[in-house]
């Protein structure tokens, strides 16, 4: 029996295997050329131990599937960037990866990076992503808005430096909301994604154009050929829909 | 006091995008650590952020991406750049009142002349050197020129206050006029103290415009 498409990690070893073709032996034995692993319970998710160039490595490292890896629920990103908090774990820290780096790079060519940066901006915010894991709060952001606004900064800074400027130092001051406004968890950043389904055609590209695009107001109005005052009435309304879908009122 | 004017949507759907020029963030940033409301407010529209983020198709990383950082992962990160302590002038601000911190790491000029009452202070952002930023004073129960603006402007009432044909400004308030605004702010009888940043330039009318143009300011 062949496994295609499947990738292996192997803690402290090679790092990601892909391999074309993984041959099942008996006892949930699968190998490749060069490695070993032990299949282990789920489709998409198995603990193996694997013996790779003649080492024995260590257990619980992980096989998924290249295409289409499971996403990551918020549940799931919370209790993960938890584990790199606390115990560094480098296999939780891989399964973050698997999950936030190629929409890090999709996020970012759609805002018109080359594929070069965006690759390079999304391999730098998984390394902040590993050294800030500490100062996540699940009480203030879900994970996929903690990760977005890393990169955001990220991305600033570096448009910034590009222009000559220099770092901006970091602010020392804890701008959490107050208590009152304080109702953001881990499934807000899923209930905003069912929020954004349920805009309008129109309504979601005004806002994502907000994002994805450099430009201010006005010259996504010509982008869109509408006038200033629609876009900007446009924004106003698609943000009350989300405000009413997500039962907030900020 | 309460403050009674927010951000817009608009600005702070930008801000939390990243997608406000460094002068107009810096505003906003001072205007949000004096403003849990729209605090909240930000932290909702980076969760649209978020969403995005997780709605993306994920694109084929490079084969030794993972491995690329993995390998960095103990590399000490790079050591934060010295940078040099700002420039300050002697503002002789009121006792009672402290700059925001987003301040911390900008200079800032001496008051300049601008009209009879009104001065400014060129406040430079060494992270984005063509921002345009001020400080503004306008003297007690004193009017600044009628002006209108080239694009997007930004105030934060840091002392005092002003009135104009939109409304009442206290400390905490933060203004917003774009093209479509000709104001003219008076100042309160405390005068007022104020940090503004412009998208564009400012345009003024009448006379102080004809002095503006001829000095190319």
């Amino acid at each position: 029996m062949l496994l295609a498409g499947y990738t292996a990690y192997t803690p402290g070893g090679a790092g990601w295997i892909t391999a074309g073709k993984w041959t099942l032996l008996r006892g949930g034995v699968i190998q490749t050329a060069g490695a070993r692993v032990q299949a282990g319970v789920s489709k998409h998710e198995a603990k193996f131990s694997m013996g790779l160039r003649g080492q024995t490595l260590r257990r619980g490292a992980l096989l998924t599937p290249v295409d289409a890896p499971a996403p990551l629920d918020a549940a799931a990103q919370v209790r993960l960037l938890g584990l790199v908090a606390s115990a560094r774990d480098r296999q939780a820290f891989a399964m973050l990866f698997k999950h936030f780096a190629p929409r890090l790079k999709a996020f970012h060519m759609r805002a018109g990076l080359a594929e070069t940066a965006a690759e390079e901006l999304a391999q730098e915010t998984m390394l902040l992503l590993w050294r800030k894991a500490g100062s996540f709060d699940p009480a203030r952001a879900g994970a996929a808005t903690w990760v977005f606004a890393i990169t955001r900064n990220l991305r600033v800074d570096l448009a910034r430096r590009h222009r000559g400027g220099l770092p901006e130092p970091l602010p020392e001051e804890d701008l959490s909301p107050s208590a009152e406004t304080l109702r953001l968890e881990a499934e807000r950043a899923e209930r905003m994604r069912g929020a954004l389904a349920t805009l309008s055609e129109a309504h979601r590209r005004v806002i994502e154009l907000s994002f994805f695009s450099e430009a201010p107001h006005a010259s996504i109005a010509t982008a869109l050929n509408l006038p200033l005052g629609t876009v900007k009435s446009r924004i106003r309304l698609a943000l009350s829909r989300l405000r009413d879908a997500l039962g907030t009122e900020p | 006091m309460s403050i009674q004017h927010h951000l817009s949507d608009d600005t702070l759907l930008r801000h939390a995008a990243g997608r406000l020029n460094a002068g107009l963030a810096l505003v906003t940033a001072a205007h949000l650590h004096g403003c849990a409301h729209c605090r909240g407010r930000l932290a909702a529209f980076e969760a649209v952020g978020g969403a995005l983020l997780e709605m993306e198709a994920p694109a084929a990383m490079a084969p030794s991406a993972f491995s690329n950082v993995l390998a960095r992962l103990e590399e000490r990160p790079a050591p934060a750049p010295i940078l040099r302590a700002p420039r300050r002038a002697a503002l002789n601000l009121p006792p009672e009142m402290t700059l925001p911190p987003v301040l911390a790491g900008c200079d800032i000029g001496r008051w300049l002349w601008l009209g009879r009452g009104v001065r400014y202070s060129r406040v430079r952002l060494p992270w984005a050197p063509d921002a345009n930023v001020m400080l503004l004073r306008v003297a007690a129960s004193r009017a600044v020129v009628s002006h209108a603006h080239a694009a997007q402007e930004l105030t934060q009432i840091l002392h005092g206050g002003y009135s104009d044909s939109t409304g009442q400004y206290g400390p905490g308030d933060i203004a917003e006029h774009d093209e479509t605004v000709l104001h003219q702010p008076r100042a309160d009888e405390e005068g007022c103290i104020c940090l503004a940043a412009l998208e564009g330039g400012l345009r003024l009318d009448g006379w102080m415009g004809r002095v503006q143009r001829r000095l190319g300011l």
